[in-house]
């Protein structure tokens, strides 16, 4: 049939997605079955379904077109980040948030379409650019930079700081696999040093400043003024890092700020090794685990309390396989641009996978990532699907076989 | 395999990352699945088990006509958490302020109060998380505030108790505290019956602390408390404190006890006293001083005085060392007993000699002395022991004092001639009224009754408590003898004239005793007493008054001041209770048989 004997098709991806979809489904179900009167495990299938069209359709699509088109998709990526602006007509506020545009049945997210467009422009910058020493780099840096920092910027003002968060990973890992020079990168890791540095000891005054604030409260001293600083940061954001750094500080009942990632990490470790079983986990069924997001971000939570050790180890089992399976056909692509897309999919996946489930179990800080297949969300769901839908058009023009 | 684009090292450097991303998240998964999965479920099931107790109601207490006199009424306390209070809700405070009956800067003031000072000395500061906005709120009330869903403003419910009747029978009834201890009367002394068992559940509750009805895990239910009936008769209680009001606005005394009896049973109907209080209110202590709280007919002692002489009379007639026509030459002042010269108290008129009969019409103190002289020491102790005195009647209210009455080793060389007149011997308003119904009823000591029974929610009886005698203290006929006598202490040529009441024989003796004040008898401070029963033939009720300190020109003497508030309470008491009159027409025909038939009705 073609040549080499090796399949055409990749099929270790779709079965990963169709089985985590079908396990997202279900627990979406679990979480909402005792207390919100929630249908939306059937929107999720719709969803789903959608996605897998799409899927196919993507897929079928040789990739170097997007190359040809990589400005049109960037640019509507842009303009519908904009639409979500308060002087846009069919801007959709929710929880105090611009995130969403209305298209008449549905509301949508532009963000996920603008990670889309941000990847293959990135990826048709660098794949086009001749990157080598520093000084031929400059320029196509500076082309990657503007390309990535325009729709974090605009997600960041939304304001969704987890979702611009995803950007600098998934641009690092770009240039990476690029040949840039390693002064460069280490130059940036000193950068990054310095910042976290810098971060670390704003947040270790503002624990300190906490304390003291504290024991004002409980002596004869007058309560001390606000925490100065010379970062820009608001102190709900302070708290946030604080909350996973040292809970005790910020919240010491453990009822406040921490609340919910408490309440999570009880969740996973109840499971046990083999969980409570389907419908059964008292964590979500009783509402401890917040309702409003326990089917999106804290989808995982409900998975680990349920199914215990064995079937969140199957689920992240089943990401590891795909990111896995991605820097693979990254290998496999043959051009740079292929590469450059199925890297830069697979780390978006990795940043996406480790930071939600991360924070279900104590690991990283509380951010609202969801969960690709698994989390309820139309916008999300779809982009998931395209993403991997491109890294199957890798892999299936991996060589020219007309 | 095109690796053309990228480094190996690259490659594997990224294939790293990766992997140690996900042998991070395994890892986790591994220590909280698996390794802390005990300690963490500990702090699950703490989150989530709930423990509530189930209020069991107190019992209701009720007069013997039923009448509800203490009940526990469901009530909410209003208040708020100043925290809590949202700027939005600020236009629904008029409303609020309305239904809980106060004005809006009142309410803004408590919503306002954030933190308090704790300690005048140190600035020290406390968030404060609850005002007190309304106590006792009813059921209506609470809703209506829960309506107007202002955030801030919760309720707690409580089972409150009420007294009905506000100060009547106070002191009989007692009152529960806030803590829910019973503090006194018959709330504390039945608290066992009343208070019922409070019921627990242990159960689960849910992210939003609602208890899951589905996990409950053992549920205990309460019991209620059971309900006292009492011997008071709530119109009976009525009379006596009405006649309390009347003679407190006449006189003013410092305290008025009244204590209304069936003769036969010792079934208490009415027991007030004044200063009285409301056990609605008994934390009023600016309207209620404390003091008022005391059942002064059970807590106060006073010299009994001339309604003693029952004592030695009685005492002699039923030993047989006296006949009731036997004649005491009362003319000399000092007598000459076991070789000392004693010197006899006086009366206030001169006698030269006076038969036993009219010892006791006279209320001679010289002559029951004499009385006591005869009886000696020890028979005269044995018989005021016997009539209760020096005892607690056991009138189960608390607080009760048992009275002075020396034993004969303690008494100097004039105890044996002042005795007998109610002197050197102390005794609480229901001492002197117990041995008054000892007269009553055919010489047998009762035990007071307060309750009738304790019963049950429909109604059946749990415990039904019925009459005790405690002794026989002297022999029926010589009560017969001593009611005759009585009797015609309220006749026309007795004390207690002003006790009379037409067409009834009442048989009651009077008493009038100096205080002692800055360790002194008293010309201006006295005790004015009147007990007696009536019909003197066939005693139904038995009734007590005593006076502390009336205020009013001369002497309050019991003739004058307990003996006229006797009377109105006994007729009263006739009309509400229907007691047939004593005198028929026949009995007018018949008239009274004169004093010198004595000795022939003794020897029947």
């Amino acid at each position: 049939m073609y040549p080499g004997g090796e399949p055409r098709v990749d099929l270790i991806n779709p079965l990963c997605i169709l089985l985590l979809c079908g396990i997202g489904v279900l627990f979406i179900y679990s979480a909402q079955l005792s207390h919100v009167a929630g249908n939306d495990w059937k929107m999720q299938i719709f969803w789903v379904v959608l996605g897998l069209a799409t899927y196919g359709v993507v897929s079928a699509i040789n990739y170097k077109v997007f190359l040809e088109y990589a400005h049109f998709i960037y640019i509507a990526g842009i303009v519908g980040l904009l639409l979500t602006h308060e002087h846009s007509p069919i801007s959709v506020e929710m929880m105090g948030a611009r995130r969403w545009i209305n298209v008449g049945i549905t509301t949508v997210q532009p963000t996920e379409g603008a990670k889309i467009g941000t990847l293959i422009m990135a990826a048709s910058i660098l794949a086009r650019s001749d990157i080598g020493t520093v000084r031929d780099s400059i320029w196509p840096l500076a082309k990657v930079g503007f390309v990535f920092l325009l729709p974090m910027l605009l997600i960041f003002l939304q304001p969704d700081l987890g979702s611009s968060l995803v950007f600098p990973p998934m641009v690092f890992a770009l240039l990476y696999v690029s040949r840039l020079s390693e002064k460069f990168f280490l130059s940036a890791f000193a950068i990054f040093a310095v910042a976290i540095a810098v971060l670390g000891a704003d947040i270790y005054g503002y624990s300190q400043h906490l304390e003291r604030q504290r024991s004002a409260d409980t002596s004869a001293e007058v309560v001390t003024g606000e925490y100065k600083s010379i970062l820009p940061i608001r102190n709900y954001q302070r708290n946030r890092i604080l909350t996973f750094v040292a809970p005790d500080v910020v919240d010491p009942g453990g009822i406040g700020a921490s609340w919910n990632a408490n309440q999570a990490k009880i969740s996973a470790a109840t499971g046990g090794a083999t969980g409570k079983g389907l419908f059964k986990g008292t964590q979500a069924q009783l509402g401890y685990l917040p309702q409003a997001v326990a089917h999106n971000d804290f989808i995982f939570s409900v998975i680990a309390e349920e199914t215990g050790f064995l079937g969140s180890a199957f689920v992240v089992g089943l990401f590891c396989l795909i990111v896995a399976n991605g820097i693979r056909i990254a290998g496999l692509a043959r051009d740079r641009f292929g590469m450059q897309l199925a890297i830069g999919v697979s780390v978006l996946f990795l940043v996406h996978f480790f930071i939600n489930i991360g924070m279900t179990i104590g690991i990283t800080p509380i951010t609202g990532l969801p969960l690709p297949f698994l989390s309820y969300g139309g916008s999300f769901v779809l982009s998931c699907f395209i993403l991997q839908g491109l890294v199957q058009s890798v892999y299936r023009y991996r060589k020219d076989f007309s | 395999m095109s690796r053309a684009f990228v480094s190996g090292a690259r490659s594997s450097i990224v294939l790293a990352t990766v992997a140690i991303a996900f042998c991070v998240l395994f890892g986790r998964l591994f220590y909280l699945h698996v390794w802390s999965q005990q300690e963490l479920l500990q702090h699950l099931e703490a989150n989530r088990k709930t423990f509530s107790l189930i209020e069991a109601r107190r019992g209701n207490i009720v007069d013997a006509r039923g009448n509800l006199l203490a009940v526990t009424r469901t009530s909410y306390n209003i208040g708020v958490d100043p925290q809590m209070v949202r700027e939005e809700d600020q236009h629904k405070l008029p409303q609020l302020a309305e239904l809980i009956g106060k004005t809006v800067e009142e309410v803004e003031e408590a919503l306002d109060t954030k933190v308090r000072v704790v300690g005048a000395s140190s600035n020290e500061v406390r968030l404060v998380r609850w005002v007190s906005l309304m106590r006792g709120a009813d059921e209506a009330v609470n809703n209506a505030v829960a309506a107007l869903n202002i955030r801030g403003i919760y309720s707690n419910r409580e089972h409150s108790r009420a007294y009905p009747a506000g100060t009547l029978a106070a002191h009989v009834l007692g009152y529960v505290n806030k803590e829910e201890t019973a503090v006194t009367g018959v709330e504390r002394f039945f608290d066992y019956y009343l208070r019922g068992q409070d019921g627990w559940r242990e159960s689960e509750r849910d992210g939003r602390r609602r208890e899951l009805a589905q996990f409950r895990e053992r549920e205990v239910s309460a019991s209620d408390g059971l309900n006292v009936e009492l011997t008071l008769d709530q119109m009976v209680q009525h009379i006596a404190e009405t006649e309390i009001a009347r003679l407190v606005e006449e006189f003013r005394p410092e305290g008025v006890s009244v204590i209304v009896s069936e003769a036969s049973t010792g079934a208490v109907l009415a027991m007030a006293n004044y200063p009285t209080y409301d056990p609605n209110e008994f934390f009023n202590t600016q309207k209620y001083p404390i003091a008022n709280q005391r059942n002064r007919a059970l807590t106060d002692s006073f010299e009994p005085g001339s309604t003693f002489k029952i004592v030695p009379v009685a005492a002699a007639l039923n030993e047989g060392v006296v006949n009731p026509d036997d004649v005491f030459q009362t003319g000399h002042a000092q007598v000459s007993y076991r070789g000392r010269s004693l010197r006899l108290p006086s009366d206030h008129r001169h006698y030269d000699s006076l038969s036993v009969y009219d010892v006791m019409v006279k209320s001679s103190n010289r002559g029951v002395a004499h009385l006591g002289l005869q009886l000696g020491e020890q028979r005269l102790y044995d018989y005021s022991a016997a009539f209760g005195f020096g005892e607690r009647t056991g009138c189960a209210l608390g607080g009760e004092i048992s009275g002075t009455l020396h034993r004969v080793s303690a008494w100097d060389g004039l105890t044996i001639t002042r005795l007998p007149m109610g002197h050197a011997v102390s005794a609480t308003p229901m001492q002197v009224h117990a041995a008054m119904s000892v007269i009553a009823n055919n010489g047998i000591l009762m035990q007071p009754m307060l309750t009738r029974r304790v019963f049950d929610r429909q109604g059946q009886d749990v415990v039904r408590f019925s009459p005790q005698a405690k002794r026989r203290v002297i022999s029926t006929d010589v009560a017969q003898i001593l009611s005759q006598m009585l009797a015609d202490v309220v006749g026309e040529n007795g004390t207690a004239r002003r006790a009379a009441i037409e067409n009834y024989n009442v048989a009651g003796k009077t008493g009038t005793t100096q205080k002692i004040v800055n360790g002194r008898y008293s010309n201006r401070h006295h005790v004015a007493s009147f007990s007696g029963f009536f019909p003197a033939d066939r005693p139904e009720l038995v009734i007590t008054v005593v006076v502390d300190e009336p205020r009013l020109n001369g002497t309050g003497y019991g003739g004058s001041v307990a003996a006229p508030a006797f009377r109105n309470i006994a007729e009263a008491c006739i009309a509400y209770l229907g007691i047939r009159p004593s005198r028929t027409r026949e009995d007018f025909i018949a008239q009274q048989p004169s004093s010198h038939d004595w000795p022939r009705r003794l020897t029947n």
